[in-house]
């Protein structure tokens, strides 16, 4: 039996080293109902040791319901919930080890922030010698302690977060659990305690789950981002190739601006109208004469008077300028692609840069455009000028399918 | 600089409507509310400070003093558990005849005293639906001083719940599962988080159901049996020495609960603030 067992370790730990970074919390194939409305559908996902990992998506994607499952306030229909190794799905909150910070703080109003940080230690019958300790090393690094003695009807809405978060290190969860932590808070503060977070997470090198709806605080949030539409994941992955590698239509148009073109997939290249664009076409993914769409970010377009576009971009279509405004940082154009504006584009000068703000299904319906202040300064563009679009990179998603069937990029 | 502030002030006609509309209500109040108040302080006083406390010092006025308070206090603790349990339960449950039961709850305030003092009698009387079952072993209930405490836990059986109902209510849910993500029990998190916050409905509440419970009048009368020095209570001891025509006995124990009820009004009215936050 012992030699068995040990074989047994000794496989494990073979597997172990396989598998990179041992998650530290996992996610596997939960699904969840509430009455006979599914609300999510089969998810999974990992996060490792001190990653930040945000949950992305609209209001009632089922982002919550995802982290209050996790958190043990919430029972998964089906599915498991992994914590370092170990199944907790049957586990009670309160013996889950987890931090939650909640979207309002939860904070305890009769207690002050001594005592609302102390509280997890207090109910584990610590000694109180450890808990002032502890309260003291948490106050110090959340930078609160001259306001120990106040409660939290007294504090503004950044400090009662980090009070929250404070009393979640006290004892040393497993995982912390952000749910909508900018929410209640304005805009300016919002930058500013994001950037407080990100820097005491990687301090305290605790992995942490977001939850969010804004796709900035995703981006500058995230190690990774998991894009949750109606209870699927869309896509997760980096930040970066989630908004260069939209797996979906929907990651492409949640996560950013996007032009969203369809077309037809040829032999080397993919039509659209009057239009063709060069691009290495997967034959594995895509069959010749196959509808797809088309989807590029505005920064990715280049735009140029003459025919002629900087090397590496390929050549798209001619366009006209249908309005310009100005938004600011920089100028935005409305453009709408050109029948008649022919397709041979070659290498030329000056790139100008695109953002479109709407989704647009067809190459009749205009596309929206910013472009930054020198260029804006060294070109004006008026309306009714003729200009010709190229793009740096774009990908192609196949019509009518469902997440992640095929994604084809080109860079 | 002060002599620049009369003459930037906006002046404006006399408005007669406000001395004359305060005048109009104490006027009303005067033969309502404080004329009777201040009679009773009238009388009792008028024969001289050592009648009154010798009618305040008779054994049998102490007696009915005492039993008021005996009972209204276990009255009140009864009800303020059973309160906060219920409004427990109530709040954080949902399950079929829910607000049936709230209904229930709140029933007793709207059913006159002696309907509700009859009532008991009926159901734990000798000849009562219960209290039949009890006789025959010696057990009575009625007419003792445990008759009075049913009878004001069923008079003042929602004033607790009242209070405490809507305050569980509003109370946010997340703080409890706060507390319960950062590992504490369920009891734990009551007495930690949920009390606290409830401390000031308890204390209202409690306040409220004393004060109705030591007036009550109607049903002790009808199940306490009136047996002075050993049934009686405050209320009853002053119907009884007014029907005795003992004006003045009548009337110290008057003042007493007049002045008991001043001072359970002002602690609610001034330490509001005191009983909401720390």
């Amino acid at each position: 039996m012992a030699q068995v067992a040990r074989s047994m370790e000794k496989l494990i730990s073979a597997d172990a080293k396989d598998i990179q970074p041992p998650a530290a919390a996992s996610v596997v194939g939960v699904s969840k109902f509430f009455g006979k409305t599914s609300v999510l559908q089969n998810i999974s996902f990992d996060v490792a040791e001190g990653e930040a990992l945000v949950l992305l998506g609209a209001s009632g994607s089922g982002k919550t319901t995802i982290l209050r499952i996790i958190a043990g306030l919430e029972q998964p229909y089906t599915g498991k919930i992994m914590i370092h190794g170990k199944d907790v799905t049957e586990l009670p909150a309160r013996e889950r080890g987890v931090g939650v910070i909640f979207q309002s703080y939860a904070l305890f109003p009769k207690m002050t922030v001594e005592k609302n940080i102390g509280y997890g230690l207090r109910i584990r019958k610590r000694k109180r010698k450890e808990i002032k300790k502890t309260v003291e090393e948490l106050l110090s690094l959340v930078q609160l302690e001259e306001h120990r003695k106040k409660y939290p009807s007294q504090l503004s809405g950044g400090q009662q977060q980090r009070v929250a978060i404070a009393r979640t290190l006290a004892y040393d969860p497993e995982v912390l659990l952000f749910d909508e932590p900018f929410g209640a808070l304005d805009a300016q503060t919002r930058t500013r305690l994001r950037r407080e977070i990100r820097d005491l997470l990687k301090k305290v090198n605790v992995p942490a789950i977001f939850i969010t709806h804004d796709q900035e605080e995703a981006l500058e949030l995230g190690d990774r981002i998991a894009v949750i539409n109606v209870g699927n994941i869309e896509q997760i992955g980096t930040p970066a190739e989630v908004y260069n590698n939209p797996a979906t239509e929907y990651v492409a148009t949640f996560l950013g601006a996007a032009n969203i073109l369809e077309g037809v997939v040829r032999k080397d290249y993919v039509e659209f109208g009057g239009a063709k664009i060069a691009a290495r076409i997967d034959s594995e993914k895509f069959t010749e004469g196959q509808p797809v769409k088309l989807i590029f970010r505005p920064e990715d377009v280049a735009l140029s008077m003459t025919q002629e576009l900087p090397s590496g971009h390929s050549c798209f279509a001619g366009a006209i300028v249908e309005e310009t405004s100005f938004v600011g940082a920089y100028e935005r154009l409305r453009l709408r692609l050109d029948p008649a504006g022919g397709n041979s584009c070659d290498t030329g000068d000056t790139p100008y840069y695109l953002t479109t703000e709407t989704p647009e299904s067809q190459t009749a319906k205009p596309i929206i455009a910013t472009r930054p202040k020198p260029e804006t300064m060294a070109v004006k563009l008026r309306r009714g000028d003729r200009v010709f679009i190229g793009l740096t990179s774009f990908t192609l998603l196949p019509k009518d399918l469902r997440p992640m069937a095929g994604t084809e990029t080109s860079r | 600089m002060s002599s620049m502030i009369p003459t930037m002030r906006h002046v404006r006609g006399f408005d007669v409507a406000r001395p004359l509309s305060i005048g109009m209500l104490v006027l009303m109040m005067l033969p309502l509310v404080f004329l009777p108040l201040a009679s009773i302080f009238l009388f009792g006083t008028s024969q001289g400070l050592t009648s009154f406390m010798e009618s305040l010092t008779a054994p049998e006025a102490v007696f009915a003093l005492k039993l008021s308070m005996v009972t209204s206090f276990w009255a009140t603790l009864f009800n303020v558990i059973f309160g906060l349990f219920a409004a427990y339960v109530l709040s954080r449950y949902n399950f079929w005849g829910r607000n049936a039961l709230i209904v229930t709850i709140s029933l007793p305030t709207a059913i006159p005293t002696a309907v509700a003092g009859f009532a008991l009698l009926l159901l734990w009387g000798p000849y009562g639906t219960l209290g039949r079952f009890l006789a025959p072993h010696g057990i009575q209930t009625m007419f003792t001083a445990g008759a009075i405490i049913l009878a004001n836990i069923f008079v003042t059986f929602p004033l607790a719940f009242g209070v405490i109902k809507p305050v569980f209510d509003t109370m946010s849910r997340s703080l409890e599962e706060a507390s319960a993500t950062i590992g504490a029990t369920r009891v734990q998190t009551f007495w930690h988080v949920t009390l606290p916050s409830l401390r000031g409905a308890i204390v209202s509440g409690a306040l409220l159901t004393f004060a109705r419970a030591v007036g009550e009048f109607g049903s002790t009368i009808l199940v306490s049996g009136n047996l002075a020095g050993r049934t009686q209570t405050a209320p009853l001891y002053i119907f009884a020495k007014f029907n005795e025509g003992q004006i003045e006995a009548a009337n110290a124990i008057a003042i007493v609960l007049a002045l008991f009820s001043f001072l359970i009004f002002s602690v609610l009215f001034f330490a509001r603030d005191w009983l909401d936050v720390d």
